[in-house]
């Protein structure tokens, strides 16, 4: 899995280094260099040939979009990471509070109903399997 | 439209919930509910199957205890004053109850992230890419998101560029304006380090092996630290004195003096 990325992240890097010599050529263009020109377009072209193969590798990936919003804004995707992965946890926390809650309430309820009815709640325990009540 | 959907079905729930308890509680006061009542509460009816496709027999007479809905509960059949029950869900169910973090092992992802602050710029993240990537895509339009939107129009594959296709690429010589000078703008934070770096690697770092001449200077600067102490108390002191909003002279003096002894 991960040698995909790398290799995609080998190309990637080469094709950005190959565009950064570019622009140093365009930058202050000398009749000599034109050969060099032509050489570094052709390695661009090459360079997406490579990339536009890596696409075949990675067809099952996903990205969520709202990664792409803090590229566009130019922020840091690992801040996308982090974010949900804060969510994710205060949301299971809130879940684990109420499932304890309710679980408390049930407890706590049996425990009542036990004093009211005990006849239907033993049948009520043994209809679920449960011998004692619940402390 | 679902929304709404899901709050009447809810609503509905929680009446059904509410009539079953308090046949519950009426349980012991009233005789039984029927056995035609069962899944559906007391005073309720179910509402009849719909007729079979292709014309078939009759309608099938309603549901009695012997034959529960298949909505219902199994156990529900012969629980007494207990309808509508449903089975507990597993102890083995994967729910919030669970840390899920440690549970699909993304302590290290969370102590990663989380631990310690993340740099809030692009150029962070992306060190080695060169130009001024901190800036919005939208200013240059060169935005994840209108590649999404308009992407563009491809062709069938990556062609080599020959010979009569270069004579495009001739270009005149000189440099370019500065405006169009983009690759060379790197975040300023960049900079800032590289100095930073620079001061240090300036600065010369005392070698291991110290000449004669060092030792020297180190024995002066001992013996020079001594009055230089004195010097610099003497200074304070003067300055307390002088100092208007200094409380009081003599406490001073006292509270020096005994800082020296």
């Amino acid at each position: 899995m991960a040698e995909k990325f790398d290799h995609l992240e080998e190309h990637l890097e080469k094709f950005v280094e190959n565009i950064r010599q570019l622009g140093i050529i365009v930058s202050d263009f000398q009749p000599s260099s034109q050969a060099g020109l032509n050489q570094k377009l052709n390695f661009i072209v090459t360079g997406l040939q490579d990339i536009d193969k890596c696409r075949q590798q990675l067809h099952d990936i996903t990205v969520p979009l709202e990664v792409f919003e803090y590229i566009d804004q130019g922020r840091n995707p690992q801040l996308y990471t982090k974010e949900c992965l804060e969510r994710a946890l205060a949301k299971n926390e809130q879940v684990k509070g109420k499932i304890d809650t309710m679980k408390k309430f049930k407890s706590l309820l049996i425990q009542e109903l036990s004093k009211v009815f005990p006849e239907d709640m033993a049948k009520y325990r043994s209809v679920r399997g449960e011998d004692h009540p619940p402390s | 439209m679902k929304v709404i959907n899901a709050r009447h079905r809810d609503s509905a729930g929680a009446e059904g919930t509410m009539e079953n308890f308090t046949a519950l509680f009426g349980a012991q006061a009233d005789p039984p509910p029927p056995p035609t009542a069962l899944g559906f509460g007391a005073g309720k009816p179910p509402p009849p199957p719909p007729p079979p496709p292709g014309g078939g027999p009759g309608p099938a007479p309603p549901p009695t205890a012997a034959s529960a809905p298949s909505g219902a509960d199994k156990s529900a059949a012969g629980c007494g004053p207990f309808y509508l029950m449903r089975e507990l869900p597993g102890s083995t169910e994967l729910t919030g109850s669970t840390n899920l973090i440690t549970h699909y092992n993304l302590e290290h992802a969370y102590n990663k992230f989380c631990g310690k602050k993340v740099k809030e710029k692009l150029s962070n993240f992306l060190p080695d890419l060169p130009g001024m990537i901190d800036l919005p895509g939208s200013h240059d339009n060169s935005s994840l998101r209108s590649l999404i939107e308009k992407p563009p129009i491809l062709g069938g594959s990556f062609n080599p560029i020959t010979g009569t296709m270069l004579a495009g690429f001739r270009l005149h010589t000189g440099p370019l304006p500065e405006q169009c000078r983009l690759m060379h703008i790197q975040p300023p934070k960049k900079k800032n380090k590289q100095k930073h770096k620079q001061s240090r690697t300036q600065d010369p770092v005392p070698p291991e092996t110290p000449s004669d001449s060092d030792h020297k200077k180190k024995k002066k600067k001992k013996e020079e630290d001594p009055e230089r102490k004195r010097k610099k108390k003497e200074k304070k002191k003067k300055k307390n004195r002088h100092s208007p909003d200094h409380p009081g002279v003599g406490s001073s003096q006292a509270s020096s003096s005994s800082s020296l002894r």
